[in-house]
């Protein structure tokens, strides 16, 4: 039984923008889903949609049933960070937790908790106008843990964080979202919305992709990426031996970037040829094709080649990967902000 | 609605804003009401020449400012409401109690008790600005011939305290008068300024019109029509002060009974708030 259901969700703004079209999904508890879009795609438009914060032109979207305005305390049900402004910057952080712990009925007790979840209980006592953009965006993430809410909604919470924040981030929401939930034992939900895909690749347990407004995709991360190909990328000396070798055997290669890049399966196709032709590596890829590479197939690049899209992510993805991914998804380092680019 | 309450009261405590507006009210109170001790005629018009120390007329002068503190609490009105959208914490707020209207009516709450405290401070200050200046009348005191250096500085003293016992009492009188209205009418006009702020949501233009309206506008209306005048806010709340309308304005001014002010003003912060909740704050947050 989804606990989360939209269902002909639409926002207009003014006559001109069609914000989020005829919108249906399902969130589902016992793990990430992710809510991924290019830019202006109504991901967070959805999402206030969800909180109540916008109200739809047509449609619903409801949380166990029931519009987020209904809710008798919605703090205990879902918590909520969204862009990390919304602190008077002159309120200390204790200060502005205690004002929302006071609203939803709850002991102070679980203000310094959360402060020492999210790293900040020695900055407590001080104004958050001194705080930094990621501090504020962990500070924003306590307020919505204060209820321990079995729904958590997250925009682009990786904004502002540092490596280590995006990497402790990811172990908490994937640590949050398999605690079972308090309320039913049906699990948690958690709903992040992202652009930064990789990233995201190493969350989500579900996606749900929006373009324009309109649902490109929905389901298991896995299934969806199951129908995408590989690619092969080689760093040769030999490159132009190496192309007419792979085409000798069958196999679609061409040069970009100053990679051999082969649309083959594995490195399996790829590596007993090179023996064969006594070719020298330097550097062998394998990229799997990612949420990334899904992603532009799905919104259609979005105003940007996706072949280009394609070069540039994967420069990326050999900074990111390293050069033993064989399986998909591999675990990476976390990407420093903002390294990747939409369109 | 009692969390609510407690959260309104603490968002309010736990910024400096909140004690600034206090600090200027004291100092305006203080600044003014020296200066209006030693003014030679009364603000609201009187007799020319100066006034006497100690006089009904003296202490109309040194209280007359106190309820001036009205337009204070109309900004600190405006302000716990207008806050919310400038540091965009309406959104936590918001996410918290979805219930728009609630969160309305908790800072009218709120608003109402913030303004009976600066009504407070500002008569409590008008009071010890008061005894202060009693005190600082300075006698020539001749005492009778033949008697001794002693008894002549007892004699000085008695005078003194006479002085000051009977005109404190006086003044007290008066300012007991003028109390409870003044108190009332921050309160009040704290509501009116949580309306305005809930319609016009901008703090910057809420205190603006707000200020030239209660200052401007309003004198115009009431010195051309006085008949509409006297049911517009700043006079309604006027009209709460017994003082006004025996000492200052010797009955010429046309008033609303108090009671009839105090619905007024209260009427006003309410419909604006009303509308501002159904309009303005009805609006997206995004």
């Amino acid at each position: 039984m989804p606990a989360i259901q939209a269902r002909g969700l639409t926002k207009r703004f003014g006559a001109a923008v069609l914000a989020v079209d005829h919108l249906d999904f399902d969130a589902l508890p016992g793990g990430v889903t992710g809510f991924l879009g290019p830019n202006g795609a109504g991901k967070t438009t959805t999402l206030r949609m969800l909180l109540g914060l916008v109200s739809p032109t047509s449609g619903s979207v409801r949380i166990d049933g029931h519009d987020y305005r209904d809710l008798p305390n919605p703090t205990m049900l879902v918590g909520a960070v969204l862009e990390a402004s919304g602190f008077h910057p002159a309120r200390t952080a204790r200060n502005h937790l205690k004002v929302i712990a006071t609203m939803a009925g709850i002991a102070f007790s679980r203000v310094d908790e959360c402060l020492d979840l999210v790293g900040l209980s020695e900055a407590g006592d001080r104004a958050v106008g001194g705080f930094s953009m990621g501090m504020r965006q962990r500070l924003d993430l306590a307020r919505a843990l204060l209820g321990k809410p079995d729904i958590l909604v997250l925009d682009e919470p990786a904004n502002g964080l540092d490596p280590q924040g995006i990497a402790w981030l990811r172990d908490f929401l994937k640590w949050y979202a398999s605690e079972g939930a308090e309320r039913s034992g049906g699990g948690r939900i958690v709903i992040v919305s992202s652009h930064l895909l990789s990233e995201a690749q190493l969350i989500v347990d579900d996606v749900i992709v929006l373009a324009g407004g309109r649902l490109a995709a929905q389901g298991k991360l896995q299934d969806l990426l199951a129908g995408t190909k590989r690619s092969v990328r080689v760093r040769t000396p030999d490159a132009e031996r190496l192309l007419e070798a792979l085409r000798a055997a069958n196999l679609p290669a061409a040069l970009r970037d100053g990679f051999v890049v082969c649309d083959c399966s594995t490195p399996e196709a790829v590596g007993p040829i090179m023996v064969e032709n006594r070719i020298e590596v330097h550097e062998m890829v394998s990229s799997t094709e990612s949420l990334e590479s899904l992603f532009f197939e799905l919104t259609g690049g979005e105003g940007m080649h996706p072949g280009h899209a394609a070069g540039l992510m994967g420069d990326y993805r050999q900074f990111t990967d390293g050069p033993s991914a064989t399986s998909a998804p591999a675990p990476a380092a976390a990407p420093p902000t903002g390294s990747v680019g939409g369109p | 609605m009692v969390r609510l309450l407690k959260a309104e009261l603490r968002k309010l405590w736990t910024i400096w804003s909140t004690y600034l507006l206090f600090g200027i009210v004291i100092l305006i109170d203080v600044a003014f009401s020296f200066g209006l001790a030693f003014a030679p005629r009364g603000r609201r018009g009187g007799k020319a020449g100066i006034v006497p120390h100690g006089s009904a007329q003296w202490f109309s002068n040194v209280f007359s400012v106190l309820d001036n503190s009205r337009l204070l609490a109309l900004v600190l009105g405006v302000l716990i409401i207008t806050g919310e959208y400038r540091h965009k914490t309406v959104t936590p707020t918001f996410l918290a109690e979805p219930r728009r209207g609630r969160v309305v009516s908790s800072k009218l709450g709120v608003a109402f008790g913030g303004g009976i405290a600066l009504g407070v401070v500002t008569m409590l200050t008008g009071l010890i600005v008061g005894f202060v200046l009693v005190g600082l009348k300075v006698h020539s005191c001749l005492a009778p011939a033949g008697v001794s250096q002693g008894m002549s500085e007892a004699l000085c003293n008695a005078h003194h305290g006479v002085y000051y016992v009977a005109t404190t009492h006086a003044m007290w009188h008066d300012w007991s008068r003028i109390a409870p209205g003044v108190v009332l009418g921050t309160g009040l006009f704290a509501i009116y300024g949580v309306g305005l702020g809930a319609l016009l949501k901008n703090q910057i233009v809420a205190i603006v019109v707000g200020l030239i309206f209660t200052l401007v506008v309003e004198t115009i209306i009431t010195a051309i029509w006085p008949t509409i005048g006297e049911y517009l806010p700043g006079q309604a709340a006027t009209a709460l002060e017994d003082a006004a309308r025996t000492t200052f304005r010797g009955g010429s001014t046309q008033l609303l009974p108090w009671w009839g002010g105090a619905l007024m003003v209260l009427a006003y912060g309410v419909a604006l708030a009303l509308v501002g909740t159904f309009t303005t704050l009805r609006t997206d947050i995004t």
